[in-house]
């Protein structure tokens, strides 16, 4: 019997750590699952939770003091105040449109195109494609195992595609955040040390966002009477 | 206290308390399930007092199935009754049988136990025979690639496609247990036997007549010693699936390292009181999820596949 063959186990603190970075792939996948908006507000703030979570486990780890301040601000933002405002607003739609209540927590526009269990296969490739990706670059990072950083491509590919699938502007919207949690795992893995300030510039980035894709859904909607992107492609000549 | 059992005789009892648990098992289940949805529910018993009814009782077949309708049931338990031989049930030790096959040679077989049961079932021409054959056999080929994924992971894991060597491999140490691909695998391998067993999100395993039926509906005209047979059969290979889980993935612990009496009536008891625990689990997500729609299930098992290929991806890019 030739145990030689056996891939070795990481050490306790790189194994947990990937599977927290894979508990945000999974959080990814899990997005084309839901079919209410509400479920993937929630979705988006879980996996927000986990990029935190990861963020005091490195900081513990490898004396990151820092990390500690990163984790608590992006909780604060990501899983309480970009979900509250995300959640107000499409309460904000359901009650404007005139007799179904709340029609904007229930309406989601799925892809049209592929069933749910092809576009996960689709993704499934996708995310392959970013594991073997990365892994042919080489990187090595003093902080996390490689395959964080393996994962949070996969995580940003598979928003993409949650991105491209989907045809209502809300979920596009929570698409483009998660995409911004993908790099904030990757940030996590090649740039742990990364002065403070630097960190919450960008997280302040995403403040930003929220209010950009506030207006375009407020916009969308106040034209389209719905969130569906469907009625945009009928512009076309 | 201190006598050792001859292997032979450890190697016979794998199989006895396979048997003799099954029915047990799946009446605690049943009786957790009724607890939580506010019945009294059926004795633990019952499957037992089930089995002794129907080998009193006359049994018939429909006119025009052959030999293969009643040699079915006895040849699908003679599989069950077969693969305990290949799996740790009782012990951490390989014992001489145990090397007959690995996991693909289990898997061979409790696959062989299915299709008896399905051209058994096809035998017939009860239309809801054939359509729960024909499902069950749809929906297993679907789940096929999550186990072989499941399977690769194994082999990545251990160098070899051994459930003992697996087994070994988790005790080892706790960067065993935490490692992604360990965890996905054994999520993925759960996902599956819970389609397997006809639990909820794929099938309804009470009520009789419904149309998302599917292994429920196969032994719809065997009667007497045979249903009986089908019925313990389907016990044993949920005990069969939970034991593979609990004693190769999740828990091996409670094993028999020798053949001291006992550290074998130990490890028996261990090994029903962790399916206990595994069935009530079971029991609760039954009761806290819906049956899903006939055409979602590959949603269902998709997810399973996503597991497994992630644990294939994270051994072998290294970081599992």
């Amino acid at each position: 019997m030739s145990a030689t063959a056996a891939v070795a186990a990481p050490s306790v603190y790189s194994g947990g750590s990937s599977v927290i970075a894979l508990g945000v792939l999974l959080a990814e996948f899990g997005m084309f699952r839901q079919a209410l908006l509400r479920d993937q507000v929630r979705l988006y703030a879980v996996q927000s939770g986990l990029i935190s979570v990861l963020a005091i486990l490195v900081a513990a780890v490898r004396h990151l003091p820092d990390l500690y301040v990163l984790a608590a601000l992006s909780a604060a933002l990501k899983v309480v105040i970009v979900p509250i405002v995300l959640r107000r607003l499409l309460r904000g739609i359901g009650r404007a449109g005139e007799d179904e209540p709340a029609a904007g927590w229930t309406e989601i526009a799925g892809s049209g195109s592929l069933s749910l269990a092809n576009t996960v296969l689709l993704a499934i490739a996708v995310a392959a494609f970013g594991f073997f990706s990365v892994r042919a670059l080489n990187i090595r990072s003093a902080v996390l195992p490689i395959t964080a950083l393996e994962i949070s491509v996969s995580v940003v590919l598979v928003a993409f595609v949650l991105m491209i699938m989907r045809r209502d502007v809300a979920s596009q919207a929570i698409g483009f955040l998660s995409l911004e949690n993908g790099i904030s795992l990757a940030a996590l893995v090649v740039a742990a040390g990364l002065p403070l300030i630097l960190e919450v510039a960008f997280l302040f980035d995403l403040l930003v966002a929220v209010v950009v894709f506030e207006l375009l859904i407020r916009v969308h909607h106040g034209r389209a009477e719905s969130l569906s992107t469907a009625d945009l492609t009928s512009l076309r000549g | 206290m201190s006598a050792a059992l001859p292997i032979p005789v450890i190697q016979f009892l794998q199989v006895a308390t396979i048997g003799v648990a099954a029915p047990g098992v799946s009446g605690v289940i049943a009786k957790v399930e009724a607890r939580l949805q506010g019945r009294r529910g059926p004795r633990v018993l019952q499957p037992y007092y089930d089995l002794a009814k129907l080998l009193h009782k006359e049994a018939l077949a429909p006119e025009g199935a052959s030999w293969v309708f009643l040699a079915a049931p006895v040849g699908a338990a003679a599989c069950y009754l077969t693969v305990p031989l290949l799996i740790p049930v009782l012990t951490s030790f390989g014992l001489p049988l145990g090397y007959m096959g690995d996991i693909l040679g289990g898997g061979l077989i409790l696959a062989l136990a299915s299709f008896l049961v399905a051209i058994a079932a096809s035998e017939t021409g009860s239309p809801y025979a054939q359509l729960g054959a024909s499902r069950a056999k749809t929906f297993s080929a679907i789940t096929e690639p999550v186990v072989l994924f499941v399977i690769f992971v194994v082999a990545l894991v251990t160098g070899t496609d051994l459930p003992y060597a697996l087994a070994a491999t988790v005790r080892s140490s706790a960067s065993q247990i935490v490692r992604p691909a360990h965890l996905l695998a054994a999520a993925a391998l759960f996902m599956v036997i819970l389609a397997e067993t006809g639990r909820i999100p794929v099938e309804t395993h009470t009520g009789t007549n419904e149309f998302g039926m599917i292994e429920e509906a196969r032994p719809f005209e065997h009667s007497g010693p045979y249903f009986a047979l089908l019925k313990w059969g389907s016990w044993m290979k949920q005990l069969i699936l939970y034991t593979i889980l609990l004693n190769v993935f999740v828990a091996p612990w409670g094993l028999a390292a020798t053949a001291q009496i006992g550290d074998v009536a130990l490890a028996i008891v261990a090994l029903v009181g962790k399916a206990v625990v595994l069935g009530i689990v079971v029991a609760v997500i039954d009761n806290s999820f819906a049956k899903l729609r006939l055409f979602k299930i590959t949603e269902f098992v998709s997810a399973a596949f996503l597991l497994a290929v992630l644990g294939v991806f994270t051994l072998y890019l290294g970081g599992g």
